[in-house]
């Protein structure tokens, strides 16, 4: 399954509220791309839906379960949350990294691994194609083989509904190619997957549905030929945007600064 | 790694016979190893082996496992390679405990328990400093420790002021560190407390090893972090009260030995714990046999004879390869 709702969500930091009347449908399979600028909340909404946090006001539910019902064993069964940030792992195998996915699958104070567990560790590898650097330590990786890393460690949860926050930032564009595809192969059939993405091309290239975020409200929540309208987007973002479509495919591009905006004289 | 171990645990055991075989009494090899073969024997080396050097040695090799251990506990949890299991304030409130016990003149045998005491409450006090919604804050658990030992050091110093010429020897002895004169009762009373320590260790130790990730992605695998925090806080304290309770305060030891586990067997937190224990449990054994045997027939002071030949060695593993920027290498 992976049929994820939010119900009226409103999201607070202290007293400030960041984004209110949230409502979202998303399929089991579907694969959401949170848009928006700097700030809005797109963060703080994936942490609302893994769980982390608690929300000011709605529900936010995964297959009919509020989510903050679960206990957080089985939350990280059901949900896998890879937010890239956590740059100071020291000493860590690539492999020992991928195993924390399970922890959530034996008794926490037991210390050994089950087969199980060791097999669903090297298939996750396996599928971002990071086996062969199983050995090797996290701290010696790039940053696009860091981001596998952490897909992989999504992936060894098991989990229904994968979350991702910003998983190609810093990448070049073919690394961002090869995180995008396989974020494209993970949601599928019962595996939902929500990205929060900056580029909005990428979000274009591989959403299902695009969630596009702005003055404190959900703008837009539709397919990317939809959603990615310039007129919603200088809204959201305070910019004026030009849509193209190249090959087929819709292609958004900021419209720059006018000639006459250029300060001269410099 | 197999070999790493057999050799971690031989270490051990080396350390220990070495450290009954030599003593401020000269006693020939042969007569040691009769005096072993024969416990019950009334021979002078059978007393002196048996009810001297074994329970000594064993506490030693109990005072290096127990500060070994809450030192990579705490830094694991910290994540910060200059932790050390002081840090949360217990030698500092055993230590000040103990010089107002004897400026007021406390008979002996209640000293250890009031150095125990004081060292689980001051870390506790500590703890309720740090305290971050359920849970701690590691910035402020640092701050706390660190603000609270100055105080109660400055309370150390007032009373050995006071004390005058002398009058401080007792206090000077506890907090320098030594084993001299620990029996079998001294082990029984403070070795059930670092049990305790040991089962909360062995408990949080999987949940510690996936928050080598950071708090962030421990929480999602399902990691509970408060949970964590408290276990090991409690682990930490207990083994580091229970080894001042036996031995004084003898630093070096859990800052340092962590280091060197990792360097053999990584940073998995399970391995690092087992290995951190090993190589305390050879280290203190070791110097102490220095301490007994190098001013014979005096004793050095245990946290010196540590110092002297530990942090030159330690220096030296740190500088010839890498450097103080990888601190939790292996």
């Amino acid at each position: 399954m992976g049929h994820v709702s939010l119900r009226n969500v409103r999201l607070a930091i202290g007293a400030r509220t960041l984004i209110e009347n949230i409502d979202l449908d998303v399929l089991p399979g579907e694969l959401i791309a949170i848009v928006g600028p700097n700030g809005v909340g797109k963060s703080t909404l994936l942490r609302a839906i893994a769980g982390f946090d608690a929300i000011a006001s709605g529900e936010i539910a995964i297959d009919g379960v509020a989510v903050r019902t679960l206990s957080g064993r089985d939350r990280s069964r059901a949900i896998a949350l890879a937010t890239g940030d956590a740059d100071h792992v020291y000493g860590a195998r690539v492999r020992d990294v991928v195993a924390a996915g399970r922890f959530s699958y034996r008794a926490w104070w037991d210390w050994t691994e089950s087969d199980d567990d060791r097999k669903a560790t090297l298939v996750a590898l396996e599928r971002v194609d990071l086996a062969a650097l199983a050995d090797r330590r996290f701290e010696s990786l790039s940053s696009g083989e860091r981001q596998r890393v952490w897909l992989a460690l999504a992936l060894a949860q098991d989990a229904r509904v994968v979350l991702l926050d910003e998983p190609t930032a810093h990448l070049d564009p073919r690394y961002a190619l090869d995180v995008l595809c396989l974020m494209r192969g993970i949601a599928r059939d019962t595996t939902t997957a929500f990205v929060v993405l900056h580029d909005l091309n990428e979000a274009a290239m591989i959403a299902d549905r695009v969630a596009v975020f702005g003055n404190g409200r959900l703008l837009a929540f539709a397919p990317p030929g939809i959603a990615l309208d310039p007129e919603i987007l200088e809204n959201a973002y305070g910019v004026a945007f030009d849509r193209v479509v190249v090959d087929g495919a819709v292609r958004v591009l900021p419209r720059g600064y006018r000639a006459a905006s250029i300060p001269t004289g410099i | 790694m197999i070999a790493r171990w057999s050799a971690l645990a031989a270490l051990v055991a080396c350390a220990c016979t070495l450290g009954v075989f030599v003593g401020s009494s000269a006693l020939a090899p042969a007569e040691v190893v009769a005096a072993l073969l024969h416990p019950r024997a009334t021979s002078d080396a059978a007393t002196i082996v048996w009810t001297l050097r074994v329970p000594r040695v064993l506490g030693a090799a109990f005072v290096g496992a127990a500060l070994a251990m809450s030192g990579v506990l705490l830094q694991g949890l910290l994540r910060n390679p200059l932790v050390d299991p002081f840090l949360t304030g217990v030698s500092a409130g055993a230590g000040a405990a103990i010089a107002i016990a004897v400026a007021v003149g406390a008979a002996a045998p209640l000293i250890p328990g009031i150095g125990f005491a004081a060292g689980l409450a001051t870390a506790l006090f500590v703890a309720f400093l740090a305290r971050r919604g359920a849970g701690l804050d590691a910035e402020r658990l640092i701050l706390a420790g660190v603000s609270l030992s100055a105080l109660f050091g400055a309370i150390v110093t007032l009373v050995l002021v006071r004390l005058g010429r002398g009058g401080g020897d007792a206090v000077l002895a506890w907090l320098a560190g030594s084993l001299a004169n620990r029996g079998y009762a001294e082990l029984f009373t403070t070795v059930p407390y670092a049990v305790v320590g040991i089962v909360c260790a062995a408990l949080a130790v999987p949940s510690l090893n996936a928050m080598r990730l950071g708090a962030t992605v421990a929480r999602a695998v399902g990691v509970d972090v408060v949970r964590t925090q408290w276990l090991v806080l409690a682990a930490a304290t207990l083994l580091a009260a229970a080894a001042v309770a036996l031995a004084g305060i003898v630093g070096f030891v859990g800052l340092i030995v962590p280091h060197v586990a990792r360097r053999l067997v990584g940073t998995d937190a399970r391995a690092s714990l087992c290995a951190s224990a090993l190589l305390g449990a050879a280290l203190v054994p070791l110097a102490d046999a220095l301490a007994r045997t190098v001013a014979r027939p005096t004793e050095v002071p245990l946290g010196v004879v540590l110092a002297f030949v530990g942090v030159p060695t330690f220096l030296y593993l740190y500088t010839k390869s890498g450097g103080g920027a990888r601190l939790w290498g292996t």
